[in-house]
């Protein structure tokens, strides 16, 4: 500080020395200046694709986009025009909700246990090892598995395969993102909660989750995002329905993205605007659920000073 | 799943359902409803899956039959044939439904279903190429255009039947399902036994040559045809003017070039031999009017049903296929059974044990 303060004053006292840009030399303010366009159009150029996607799924499935839309049935017969993608919203969230109801608490505590109790155990590492192989594992791999393993040998195609396929693609990001926020929570804040007398169960319940929250969030967020835009594991485990099914274990079902691929796939125009409502749905469900959980961990965090 | 079997129905149905047996009261829990007149209140749901062929008809049938009996709920996914066997043979699905015949390959046990031929339908040679219409192929040459030996649009081979033709030297491209289809069956079946040219054998799946496209299922073939200037494909009539294809006349048995429509399907199902598990084959049939791609389409059944109840909705909606749905088969560009095998199907329901 003083090494710095000293010139200052002392220009103060005789002229005071121009500090602004435009005292350094041309060179210096050219590359200045260029660098800085240079990382605002690299800028520009990264979210130019999310804005065109977003533009064209508004564009496209704003016109479609009504509460008949949301509710009323898939049409069987998928040459005819208008609404209906009420089943898929219902499938979306049923289907969803029970793989991050599954996935979440068991990834959670999973990552307490690895950052915890676990530590450099020999064991911790093979599960860390293996949550990594996990989450590079394909999809519809897991489709397939929860497919020979569920739906064959209960006999039907139901929402909860579904569930179950989206849960295990889920589960390694929630386990791996969980426990990367954890170990964020300084040390010294588990030494304190020690010294108060607190066992380590309270000290984990009362301190490391709280400070941790809003980081589990975003990680399980980020998986149930993923999970509500899987298709291939919901196209091999859940089968078809036309009309909203709310039960998890009778009869088929579908979700948004699954609705995508079908209605995209076919030519006809009625088809094609209802993939594009479903489009626009589903971006609609993630970023709602964003927002939601946004606002519960920000309640639940504790207050940083 | 509660399902309460009565007795229920149309009265045009109801007279054949008695015959077969399938209004009897197979829930059993309210059958001495004094009040019942020998109609049934069927509720539950059947699960199936299969051909996409016939899907725009099933959906609408579905659909239609939801009015007749509110309490029966239907899915049936179209998958393609290939799927639907397969998703059968596992137990999945109540009824599957197929355009070929069970294979060797197929997971299904042999004496474990039966067919029961639904309605019939063109495939249609389906192509882009903007400003060319009624274009008119013969057998030969159309075995040569989908085993890539033809290569461009203005090929004597083309040129020579279709003399009126402004043929350009666009590439040919050709379409055709990446998925196992019955479709392609039939499609493959038919240039197998009528041309001499054909080399790439016939099934569910084809090594086609390598530089055509694959698409999934019916409408996915169409999507191809609709975006590629200079493809041609293999399409059921109905997705095909769904699509808005153009398609071409193909020459039949007799020699004489037929656009694929319910008409020429007719035609072609009466010149069919059925066989006695009621599969037949239409292709090729002979007759001026006949169109020579027919293609049937079946839906597979079990013999036995674990459920009874199960067994009575898959007769209870077969039945009614096969009598008042046949009706909304021609809007829907499908032709309906001839009347004597629309008969044998009916008896066929007869042997599924419940």
């Amino acid at each position: 500080m003083t090494a710095t303060a000293t010139p200052a004053r002392e220009g103060a006292a005789r002229s005071r020395p121009d500090l602004g840009k435009s005292a350094l030399p041309f060179r210096r303010r050219f590359a200045n200046r260029g660098m800085t366009v240079l990382i605002a159009a690299c800028l520009l150029l990264a979210i130019l694709p999310l804005g065109l996607v977003v533009y064209e799924v508004v564009s496209r499935g704003a016109g479609v986009m009504s509460l008949e839309f949301l509710t009323a049935d898939i049409p069987r017969n998928y040459r005819r025009e208008g609404p209906g993608m009420g089943a898929a919203v219902v499938g979306t969230l049923v289907i969803t909700g029970m793989a991050a109801l599954l996935a979440i608490p068991l990834g959670v505590m999973g990552a307490i246990y690895l950052n915890e109790y676990g530590k450099q155990s020999a064991l911790a590492r093979f599960i860390r090892t293996m949550a990594d192989v996990m989450t590079g594992v394909p999809s519809i791999v897991m489709g397939l598995f929860i497919y020979v393993t569920w739906v064959l040998a209960i006999g039907e195609k139901n929402g909860f395969g579904g569930a179950l396929a989206l849960a295990c693609l889920m589960l390694p990001i929630v386990i791996r993102s969980s426990e990367e926020m954890l170990r964020l929570v300084p040390d010294e804040l588990r030494q304190a909660s020690a010294a108060l007398g607190a066992r380590k169960w309270r000290t984990i319940v009362t301190v490391v989750l709280p400070s941790a929250i809003s980081g589990i969030t975003s990680g399980s967020l980020l998986a149930v995002a993923r999970a509500a835009g899987e298709t291939a594991p919901i196209i091999v485990t859940v089968g078809i329905a036309f009309a909203a099914n709310p039960d998890l274990f009778d009869g088929g079902n579908t979700t948004l993205a699954a609705q995508i691929y079908r209605n995209a796939s076919l030519t006809f125009a009625g088809a094609q605007d209802r993939a594009w409502g479903a489009a626009l749905t589903l971006i609609a469900i993630v970023l709602l659920f964003t927002i939601i959980a946004r606002l519960i961990a920000a309640r639940f965090a504790l207050k940083e000073r | 799943m509660t399902v309460n079997v009565r007795g229920k129905v149309l009265p045009l149905l109801a007279a054949s359902a008695l015959a077969l047996g399938v209004a009897a009261c197979g829930g059993g829990d309210s059958a001495d409803d004094a009040g019942n007149t020998g109609t049934s209140d069927l509720s539950g749901e059947l699960t199936a899956s299969g051909a996409s062929f016939p899907d725009a008809y099933y959906q609408v049938a579905i659909e239609a039959y939801a009015e007749v009996a509110p309490e029966v709920v239907i899915n049936y996914n179209s998958t393609g044939s290939g799927t639907g066997k397969k998703e059968f043979g596992e137990g999945l699905t109540d009824f599957a439904g197929t355009d070929s015949l069970v294979g060797d390959d197929d997971p299904v046990e042999p004496g474990s279903f039966l067919y029961v031929p639904t309605v019939a339908a063109p495939i249609t040679v389906s192509y882009n190429l903007p400003g060319v219409e009624g274009l008119q192929l013969g057998q030969e040459t159309l075995a040569q255009i989908f085993q890539g030996d033809i290569e461009t649009w203005n090929d004597p081979a083309i040129a020579e039947a279709n003399p009126d033709a402004e043929l350009p030297d666009t590439p040919i491209t050709i379409a055709h399902r990446s998925d196992g289809s019955g479709t392609t069956t039939n499609f493959t079946k038919f240039l197998d036994e009528a041309t001499e040219s054909w080399e790439l054998g016939s099934g569910d799946v084809v090594e086609w040559p390598s530089d055509s496209q694959g698409g999934e299922k019916n409408t996915g073939v169409a999507s191809i045809i609709q975006q590629t200037e200079g493809a041609i494909g293999y399409v059921d009539l109905a997705d095909a003017t769904g699509s808005e294809l153009v398609f071409a006349a193909v020459e039949n048995a007799d020699g004489e070039f037929v656009m694929p429509s319910i008409a020429g399907t007719t035609a072609g199902l009466e010149g069919a031999e059925v066989a006695e598990d009621l599969s037949y084959n239409p292709l090729n049939a002979a007759g001026a009017d006949a169109y020579p791609i027919t293609a049937p389409t079946y839906i597979l059944v079990r013999t036995s049903y674990e459920d009874p109840q199960t067994a009575e909705l898959v007769k209870a909606f077969l039945t009614w296929l096969l009598t008042d749905g046949q009706a909304l088969a021609e809007d829907e560009f499908f032709a309906p059974l001839p009347d004597s095998l629309a008969e044998q199907a009916l008896a066929q329901l007869d042997k599924i044990q419940s």
